[in-house]
This record gives structure tokens, sequence and C-alpha cells, in this order.
């Protein structure tokens, strides 16, 4: 009787959904996206019409490349870096940082600004500019790694500067638990930051109330004036420090307009084995805006000029600002 | 000490412990005849045989988390429980907990993925002796099963969506139906010119069905994953919903016991047990078929 019992197993459940027919991997991965995903007004997004151009490309006997293009192309439509379908052969990816151009160079920093001798502290690399006046830190990606020694060291080797650099430029973000280590330094009191509110119904404006997102500053801080240093790469939890900056007085962005990516993504595999991902929050500005998803623009806008190589205009640009 | 020779020690103990007199082949008719006399509820409390037990199981187990995947994950994971029993002829009752740990994986259309699964279940369950269909033999218990599980489940391939942790909470009825297969009485048997003696043993075999009455549980929200990380609030129930009246539970499982001269015993049992949350949205589907092998001490000499 036992084993009657476990084979009426199938029973409970629902039938077996592995498939990999085109049309119902096409099927699932569109009603997921569709469901859950937090920006389509916000980009303008007719996702309808997506479905309709992109499953006319489906075909019985589609090889799995030319599926993976179909889904990856139609996951593209959502410009968004925070969405991926990933396969055993290719990852799709929107390229959010080619849409500006390139405003960095490490080799040029280092050349004519920090000399080879910056120190490395975690994840920071830095030193001193302008005759010791300025503190420059450079932060590529958030690895989670950011903790109260690291910064503490920078702080104090910086304390007695006219202004810190933090070069969150090509940083395409990580681990945003880093975002708020950082920011604790810099705010003076508990601070609004931005708002957050998540997908929760099926129609593309159902969302939870905006969370109010605050920081309470830590005991050792940098009370001077700081320049964030931007562009088209500052993606993810860059994007957020970035958003989080315009509440502090003392910080000024300059550069390039960030990539966005101020939805927190999520997980999910497709009936064919895929996985993919796509943005399921939303961060608001202050007056609970959506709109900093399509970049965090720079408070002094400025672009690298690759014509000299000798010099990084934006990082000169920040070095006068903070004169 | 090798790991096998440790193992063997340890069985061997466990044959050893307790007081080696000979029990005679005690039928639960004839217990029960003793529990029907006229000693007090303490007294006869006291005669119920109470026992330690821990176990050690093989779980072919498989499960599937509509909220990131519809495809099956399945996995032979390992099992260890310990519970605390009383088994009388009227009344059962039984406090226990397992963990179960392993990997879980989909491999489908060349594409694999891993999901290390932690679990952990702590029931109870009483059962009652019932006027149907009894026996010299036969002895049935209805009763209920208490049951809350938790699983941990790391799967990097579903990106940020990796972790899942889900708890459910079930109250399951339940009907218990024990066959005392004892040989009561010594036999001299001969096999061609081998004469043998087969001693009186004390055995029975027990199938028991538990069905979800009340089936509750504690998961994702809507689209899984919660923001509390982007609200400098970090949480391990991020967005979590609980649901009650809510999916289904069935369990069953076949014990052959067999008890020692020293009034331990040992029990082969063959368990299976299947869940799922209801509604529409996201459902958790989860099977287990564990194959356990089970040491009872006996605490109270009866």
């Amino acid at each position: 009787m036992v084993f009657a019992f476990a084979s009426c197993e199938k029973a409970f459940f629902e039938e077996e959904l592995s498939a990999t027919d085109p049309f119902e991997n096409f099927e699932y991965l569109w009603k997921e996206c569709d469901e859950k995903y937090s920006y389509f007004e916000v980009k303008n997004i007719d996702w309808n019409a997506v479905k309709e151009e992109y499953s006319a490309k489906l075909y019985e006997g589609m090889s799995e490349d030319s599926l993976f293009n179909v889904l990856g192309g139609m996951l593209t439509e959502l410009r968004d870096d925070h969405t991926n379908l990933v396969s055993n052969f290719n990852i799709s990816s929107f390229g959010v940082k080619y849409l500006g151009q390139d405003n960095f160079d490490w080799r040029i920093v280092v050349d004519n600004y920090i000399t080879k001798d910056y120190y490395s502290s975690g994840p920071f690399s830095h030193n001193f500019l302008d005759n010791g006046e300025i503190g420059y830190v450079r932060f590529p990606a958030f690895t989670g790694t950011v903790d109260d020694t690291n910064l503490d060291f920078i702080l104090n080797r910086y304390k007695d500067t006219k202004g810190l650099i933090i070069d969150l430029r090509e940083n395409d973000g990580g681990a945003v638990t880093d975002v708020f280590n950082i920011l604790s330094r810099l705010v003076e009191t508990e601070t609004l930051v931005y708002y957050s509110r998540i997908k929760n119904g099926l129609a593309h404006d159902d969302f939870s109330e905006a969370a109010p997102v605050n920081v309470t500053p830590y005991s050792l801080r940098y009370t001077k004036k700081i320049a964030v240093l931007i562009d088209r790469g500052t993606y993810s939890a860059g994007s957020f420090i970035s958003l989080a900056t315009k509440a502090l007085p003392n910080v000024v962005l300059i550069g390039d307009t960030t990539g966005g990516g101020l939805g927190l993504p999520n997980g999910g595999q497709l009936p064919n084995g895929w996985t993919y991902r796509f943005s399921i929050t939303q961060a608001l500005t202050l007056d609970k805006s959506p709109d900093y998803e399509n970049g965090v623009p720079p408070d002094i806008p400025m672009l690298f000029d690759w014509s000299d190589l000798t010099k990084d205009e934006i990082l000169e640009r920040a070095i006068a600002e903070l004169q | 000490m090798t790991q096998t020779k440790f193992i063997l020690l340890c069985f061997l103990a466990f044959l050893l412990i307790g007081k080696t007199t000979i029990v005679h082949a005690q039928t639960d008719n004839s217990r029960s005849k003793i529990e029907e006399s006229s000693l007090s509820k303490k007294e006869l409390r006291k005669q119920i045989p109470k026992y330690y037990a821990i176990a050690l199981g093989v779980n072919s187990s498989k499960f599937r988390d509509f909220a990131t995947s519809p495809l099956f994950y399945n996995g032979s994971v390992r099992q260890i429980s310990l519970s605390r029993l009383k088994i009388g002829v009227k009344r059962e009752a039984e406090l226990g907990v397992s963990y179960d740990f392993g990997s879980y994986f989909t491999n489908f259309n060349e594409s694999t993925a891993t999901s290390e699964v932690k679990r952990i279940e702590i029931n109870y369950s009483q059962l009652y002796r019932v006027g149907l269909f009894n026996s010299e033999s036969i002895n049935t218990k209805v009763g209920f099963l208490l049951s809350g599980n938790g699983n941990l489940r790391i799967n990097s391939a579903l990106q940020n969506n990796a972790a899942g942790v889900d708890i459910f909470a079930n109250l399951l009825g339940s009907i218990k139906i024990t066959k005392d297969i004892s040989r009561k009485v010594a036999k001299d048997k001969k096999f061609l010119f081998w004469r043998y003696k087969l001693n009186e043993k004390k055995r029975n075999l027990a199938f028991r069905l538990n069905v979800g009455l009340v089936n509750s549980s504690y998961r994702n929200g809507y689209v899984y994953a919660g923001q509390s990380s982007v609200l400098n609030d970090t949480k391990l129930f991020d967005d979590y919903e609980f649901k009650i009246f809510s999916g289904f539970r069935a369990s069953s499982s076949l014990d052959y016991t067999r008890y020692l001269k020293n009034k331990n015993a040992v029990r082969f049992s063959y368990v299976w047990d299947a869940y799922s949350t209801g509604g529409d949205l996201d459902k958790f589907e989860m099977a287990h078929h564990i194959l356990k092998f089970t040491l009872l001490f006996n605490t109270n000499n009866q």
C-alpha cells in the first residue's frame, strides 16, 4: 500500500514542464517578465508589441543558437543590464555602457596623477593628488569586501586634505552592502537617501508602498567636500551610491550619466534549463520618481578627451572643484 | 579508528546495552491484559515501553519551486534523525527531529544546475487505539501528526534568487496498523541432516498513513526576492508571506521492527512523504522516498 501511495505522487504534483520547444520557452520567459519586470512604464516599453515582433521569429526545429538569439533579443528590448539570458554557450546582455563614450583609463590616472606607489586597501586603490591637498580613491567594483579596517585607514590618511575624490567610473556594481558601508562615512546625521519599491502584482504598475532608505553615520567620517566620478559604466550599486549622493550636500557628481541599474534583479530558469534574470524593484528619488533608472545625471557634466592621453579631464575638473 | 570500526563498535554496544534478561515473546495482546489490570493510571503509564531512537537514512528526493524554475531537482541525500517514542498497546507518542542534507540536480538539455539543500523537520505525533480492525495480532490506532519543517536551498545558477528558505507547518490525521508477526514459541527444525532451533522472536510490521488536515507555509512573496538589501535593512525572511489552509501533504511509512532480548529494537523503514503549497502562483512541491535504519534504545526496561 505504501508503494501505491508513493506511485500516486505524480497525481499530487503538476505535470512535468521541462521542454526544449521554442514556443513554450518563449511564452514562459515573456510571461515571467510581463508579470514581474519593474520598469516597463518608466522605459515606455510595449511588451505586447515586443512579443508580436519576436514570436514571429520562432519556428519548429530552430537551433538552440537561433532560439537563444530570439529570447536574448527580446530581453535586450528591456534596455537593462540587470537582464540576462544565460545558456551554456552564450549570455545575453544589453550593454548600457556602450551608449556613452569611454571615460576612464586607469593607466592614465596612474601615470599622470597617483603614481605607481599608490596604496591598495581592500578593494580601494588610493593616493594623494595635488601636492597632498586632495585624496583620490579608486573603487572599481562592489566586491562585498569593504570593511571598517580599510575605510578607517583611508579616512585617517586623508583627514587633513581639502577634499576627496571617489572614482566610480566603469564600476559596474556588485554587493549592495558596500553601498551603505561607504555612505555611512559620508553622512553627518541619519539621512534619507532614496526610496525603493517592489513588484507585488501582475499589472505593470503593481508595486509595494515606497519604502524609505536611511543611512546612519559611522563614528569615523569624511566631512569635507567630496567629488564622485561617474560615467555610463557606473552601474547598479554604483548608481545606487550616485543616487544617494543627491541627498548629500557635501558631495558632487562629476562626469557622464550613469548606466542606471536601480532595479534589484531576480533569477530564474526556463523549461529548457537556461537561466535568466531581470529587475523586480524600483529605486526612487527623494521626490519618488523612478526616472533615474535611465541613468543618474552628473551635477557637473564632463567627458574624457581622448586627443590628449596625458590628462584625465574628469579628474582635472574634480580637482578644480575641490580646490 | 576508522569510521567503519567506530560504527561497528556502536552497533555492538547497542546490542549489549540494557538488561540482558531473556524476554519471553510478549505479544501485544498479553501486554494489553497487563495494562487492563487494576493498576493505577500512573503505573500503567510506567509500563509503556519508552525508547530513544537514532536513525540513519538515504532519501531519494525531488523538489520543484515554480517561483524560480519549472524543472524538478532530484537528489539522493542523507538523513539523520533522533526521536523519543512511547509505544503502548493503547497509546503511542513520538517526538522527533530529522536533518537531511545533500545536493539536488537538474540536468536537462545539457544545462546542469545544482541546489544544495539542508532540511530540518520537527514532528510530534500521538496515536490511540480504536476498536476497528483489531484482533489478536492486529492493532489499529488513529491520531495526529504535527510537523514543522524548513528547507534552506542554495542554487547559484539562480543568480540573485540563489538562496531559498521555505517553512511548512502541517497538522496531519494519522492511521497506523500494526501486525504482530512474532514467533511466539520456539520451533525445532530440520534441513536435510541439519537440526536447528528457531527461538521466540518479537517483531512486527506497521503501516502508517498521514493525510494533511491543516497545511500552511511561510514562503517568499510575489517576486520571490525581497528588497531589504537595498533598504539598508537586510532581513532573513524578506517579503515572506504566511499562508494557512493552503496546499496538501501526505505521507506513509512501512516499518519492520525486530525486538532484541535486551528490549532494545532495530527497525527498517520505507517512508514516503509529499507536499505542495497551494494557490495559483509559484507553488512549491517536494517528495521524499526514505530508506531508514533505526536503533531503538529501551529506557524503562518494559
